[in-house]
């Protein structure tokens, strides 16, 4: 269903000049070409990446300059609360300075089938760096950092679509193991939206 | 295909499948029972070994992703660190039931090779996910100070 909206939304664009590219999955995906998206499509993708990135699977390690990653979710009760076990990763992000998180959570593409333990991926477990502040913030907040190229690592639309389809621990959080909700939609359907947004203009709801 | 790795300075082949956690490997396979099952899945600590010099849980790791790796456990925890840590616990007897203990020195002569000096601070992150039914926190951090003086005696 998901898939059908992302085609329906590609389908608005259909016509215009499309560029190929990969996904993810390495499949063949038609992608829309910068400056071929109209605001309103672009928003409307926003506000769907909006959804993932304030998602407890992305957002809960998204923690600003605290180095501390939050509890929040709904396997975690009403209240968001911090890590357990004073865990603080530290400018390293990885815990060096502290307890490493690979710890606990092993570097290993073995899915994670015990429920509540804990989350690991094939790549080092860490934070986001500071600069991505995702956890409790607006979508406003979190859009207008997003297209900053000083605090997105120097990453145009382009590039950050290429990351999410790359970087693996970030596709983690569309499999995160028994008992923990994926991030919604897909990761194809995220990509698809970075795409939309970034060929929109990347518009933000405060522009 | 058999999994290798080294226990205590000798090479296993493991008949264990690759998604086994190592803390079963030890325990059931090796009959290494010196570390301990407190709940598995990483909240208690009482599984910590040495895997290639830092302190894991033992019970996150699969050990199809630790092939040729080097596993050490409370029974051959060797150096001047791990020989601090067992004066130290023994001179300020920090020992209650012992169910977490093997966890607690394990992680705490990891936390020495790290910082031979560390604050009450250190301490408290570094061994925060070391739980103990007993409450014996205060003489573990005790010992890790008293141990930090003698390995700078
Ligand atoms: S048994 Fe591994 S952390 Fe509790
Ligand atoms: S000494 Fe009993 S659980 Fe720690």
């Amino acid at each position: 269903m998901q898939n059908t909206r992302a085609l329906m939304a590609c389908a608005l664009v259909a016509g215009l000049l499309l560029a190929p590219a990969f996904a993810a999955d390495d499949e063949t995906v038609a992608y829309p070409a910068a400056g071929t998206v109209d605001g309103a499509t672009g928003l409307e993708a926003w506000s769907r990446i909006y959804e993932v990135a304030s998602h407890p699977r992305c957002a809960n390690c998204h923690t600003g300059e605290s180095d501390v990653p939050m509890w929040s979710g709904p396997s975690y009760g009403d209240e968001p609360r911090q890590h357990g076990m004073r865990i603080r990763a530290g400018e390293s992000r990885i815990g060096a300075e502290h307890l490493t998180c690979s710890t606990c959570h092993s570097y290993s593409e073995i899915p994670q089938t015990v429920p509540h333990a804990a989350p690991r991926v094939g790549a080092s477990w860490q934070l986001a760096p500071a600069e991505a502040h995702w956890f409790g913030k607006s979508s406003e907040f979190i859009c207008a950092q997003l297209r900053d190229l000083e605090r997105n690592d120097g990453r145009d639309y382009l590039a950050l679509a290429d990351h999410i389809g790359h970087d693996v621990i970030l596709h983690w959080a569309w499999s995160p193991g028994v008992g923990r909700e994926p991030a919604p939609y897909s990761l194809a359907e995220h990509i698809m939206d970075i795409h939309l947004w970034g060929a929109a203009g990347q518009p933000c709801p405060q522009d | 295909m058999a999994t290798t790795i080294t226990v205590n300075q000798t090479e296993r082949s493991l008949i264990s499948s690759e998604e086994t956690p190592l803390l079963w490997v030890l325990r059931d396979e090796l009959k290494l029972t010196g570390t301990k099952y407190g709940c598995g899945v990483a909240q208690c600590g009482a599984c910590t070994v040495m895997l290639d010099g830092q302190p894991v849980r033992s019970c996150q790791v699969a050990i199809g992703d630790i092939a040729g790796s080097d596993v050490t456990t409370i029974e051959a925890v060797s150096g001047v660190e791990a020989d601090a840590v067992r004066q130290a616990w023994v001179e300020m007897d920090v020992v209650q039931c012992g169910f977490c203990q093997s966890g607690q020195v394990v992680q705490a002569i990891g936390l020495l090779e790290l910082n031979p000096e560390p604050t009450d601070g250190d301490i408290d992150t570094y061994m925060g996910g070391n739980v103990c039914r007993c409450a014996t926190y205060v003489r573990v951090r005790k010992a890790i100070h008293r141990a930090a003086e003698i390995l700078a005696a």
